[in-house]
């Protein structure tokens, strides 16, 4: 996956900002299409082939960030202007989450092992000897692979002595852990939306941005907009994201606008309870592992690709989910919004209901910038009193929900644990295995993004950085932790 | 007499913060020991450049000048710049 920040996360923070300015402007449906324009001016110097495709995926980002489905919806005739009056009259659909900017796409060739000049024709040539398919010949001394023979298995790679052999991946594709990630006919990138889990690892791995989030921004800044009280449910992951204390950021949350501030991390206390009950049970009942269910995009894998764990993951709901029904119990007429770093969680809100908005940390870094609001300028609000559910901030960290699980254990050695630190190819390949041979544990913490929430799609820094800012409260690996491989 | 360290101030504003200027606070991983010994490091708020139209979070402020659009390479070869200017 790229690093977070790299040229296109700057640009797609400037369109977001930038579009946010002219909305409480008041200038949206008049001004939108300028802004293409004025982001990318006609003397920059452009990143792709010209300013002209610049600014057409400049378009579709903003598209993206009003809501609207590229693949489907996209009318070049159509100014912005008119696509933002729509998305403020009526809130387009949620699903599918994921879409493509086709035009953006590069089209990389498909995936391949290739042999470098730096191949010195060895007299040992382990690259042919390791190959399983005879697909490495020697022509004037130096090694070549028959395509057609090459099963892409990547053995001559690791055995070269002057790692002469490269690997050139399709980023998105290679992301993708359940490959649903493809290219049509024409070359072009292309997602199987009956079998994407919405992970969002694509869109961060695309090095040419092809692949966006739909945003639901929109339809939550309407609910402000319309003076509605909303209450905002902050995900664990928000310390850290932002520069100043949970207290500050409370405070500029307010100032935006929200009616009440209340942490995800009260929810997880109760999903924490459920879990470490369950876990408890099934040990007592004999009934083998049990996986956590508080990650979204492992939900939809499970829904989607793993169905045999239907009967394994924890009946306990997600802390969003709890902490929704604790919002709503509170104040019946507030509507709840969830502020996270997830992008399934989405996905998650729309299946399930009963939580009326989604937005990313990033989405909410680009109000902050958009309003000039400064999270380490503003006095701190009251937190209340958080000593119930202070533990479950680990929750955003890999290792932090197998921890309050067993923190809430009577017999916390009893209980064998083994955390999934990011859903990749080769873990689903694991996982998929259980059906055969379960593994002898009796908690799965599985999560779908590598480091834990803190590392999620929709994140502003990087883990390293958070982590410095949350005081280096890394989850403790647990005890009895065994490796996954 | 002690010679002055070398002030150096980042902009931890929330704009700097999320374009970029988080990725400094992990000064201590790629800029040279010797450097940092010599400088006093500490984040900032607003430094208001970004207001006037500067060219872009996010800043550094270095004994009182102030850099824009820093990369973690870019403020690791200013430091050295004004360690050296400051021996």
């Amino acid at each position: 996956m790229l690093e977070l920040n790299n040229q296109y996360t700057a640009m797609k923070r400037r369109i977001d900002t930038e579009v946010l300015k002219l909305y409480f402007d008041g200038r949206l449906e008049s001004d939108l299409d300028k802004l293409p324009y004025t982001i990318i001016p006609k003397d920059r110097t452009p990143n792709r082939c010209c300013i002209y495709k610049e600014r057409a995926i400049v378009r579709y980002r903003i598209m993206a960030l009003l809501g609207i489905d590229i693949e489907r919806n996209d009318d070049e005739m159509k100014p912005l202007g008119t696509y933002a009056k729509e998305v403020l009259e009526e809130d387009p659909p949620v699903l599918p989450l994921l879409t493509t900017i086709s035009t953006g796409c590069y089209g990389c060739p498909p995936d391949q092992y290739r042999i470098s000049d730096a191949c010195r024709g060895c007299f040992a040539r382990p690259c042919m000897a390791n190959c399983p398919k005879d697909a490495i010949v020697f022509i004037n001394g130096q090694a070549h692979i028959n395509e057609e023979r090459c099963i892409r298995c990547g053995k001559c790679m690791d055995v070269c002595p002057f790692h002469a052999v490269v690997h050139i991946p399709v980023p998105c594709e290679e992301a993708c852990p359940v490959g649903a990630v493809r290219k049509n006919e024409q070359g072009v990138v292309e997602i199987d939306h009956k079998n994407c889990i919405s992970c969002g690892r694509c869109a961060r791995s695309c090095p040419f941005g092809a692949i966006a989030e739909r945003s639901g921004l929109f339809p939550v800044l309407k609910m402000l907009e319309r003076g509605e009280k909303v209450t905002a449910m902050i995900a664990p992951a928000i310390e850290g994201q932002f520069p100043g204390t949970l207290a500050q950021i409370k405070a500029s949350l307010l100032k935006i606008g929200f009616d009440k501030v209340v942490e995800v991390a009260e929810g997880a206390a109760v999903t924490t309870e459920h879990e470490a009950d369950e876990v408890v049970r099934r040990k007592c009942e004999g009934s083998g592992y049990m996986t956590t269910s508080c990650c979204s995009a492992y939900m939809e894998l499970v829904d989607k690709h793993l169905k045999f764990l239907d009967e394994r993951y924890s009946r306990a709901f997600s802390p969003m989910i709890y902490t929704s029904k604790l919002c709503k119990e509170a104040d019946p007429d507030n509507k709840t919004v969830f502020i996270g770093p997830c992008l399934a969680k989405r996905v998650e809100a729309a299946r399930r209901g009963g939580v009326d908005g989604v937005i990313s940390f990033s989405e909410l870094a680009a109000i902050f910038m958009a309003k000039g609001i400064d999270v380490r300028e503003e006095e701190a609000a009251d937190l209340g009193d958080t000593s119930a559910f202070e533990y479950c901030r680990e929750f955003a960290v890999s290792n932090g929900v197998a921890n309050c699980v067993l923190s809430r254990v009577e017999d916390p050695a009893s209980i064998r644990v083994m955390p999934i630190n990011g859903v990749d190819k080769k873990i689903f390949r694991l996982m998929k295995s259980w059906e055969k041979r379960a593994p002898e544990v009796d908690l799965v913490e599985v999560m779908c993004c590598d480091g834990g929430c803190l590392n999620g799609p929709g994140t502003i820094v990087k883990p390293a950085v958070a982590m410095k800012l949350r005081g280096g409260k890394a989850a403790s690996p647990v005890k009895a932790v065994r490796s996954p491989l | 007499m002690k010679k002055e360290k070398v002030q150096v101030r980042i902009c931890v504003g929330t704009a700097c913060f999320v374009q970029g200027g988080s990725d400094l606070l992990l000064y201590n991983d790629f800029v040279d020991p010797a450097i940092i010994a010599e400088c006093e490091i500490e984040g900032c708020s607003c430094l208001e450049t970004c207001k006037a139209g500067g060219e872009g979070a996010p800043y550094v402020q270095i004994n009182g000048e102030v850099h824009g659009k820093v990369t973690q390479e870019e403020f690791a070869r200013l430091l050295a710049e004004a360690v050296r200017k400051n021996a």
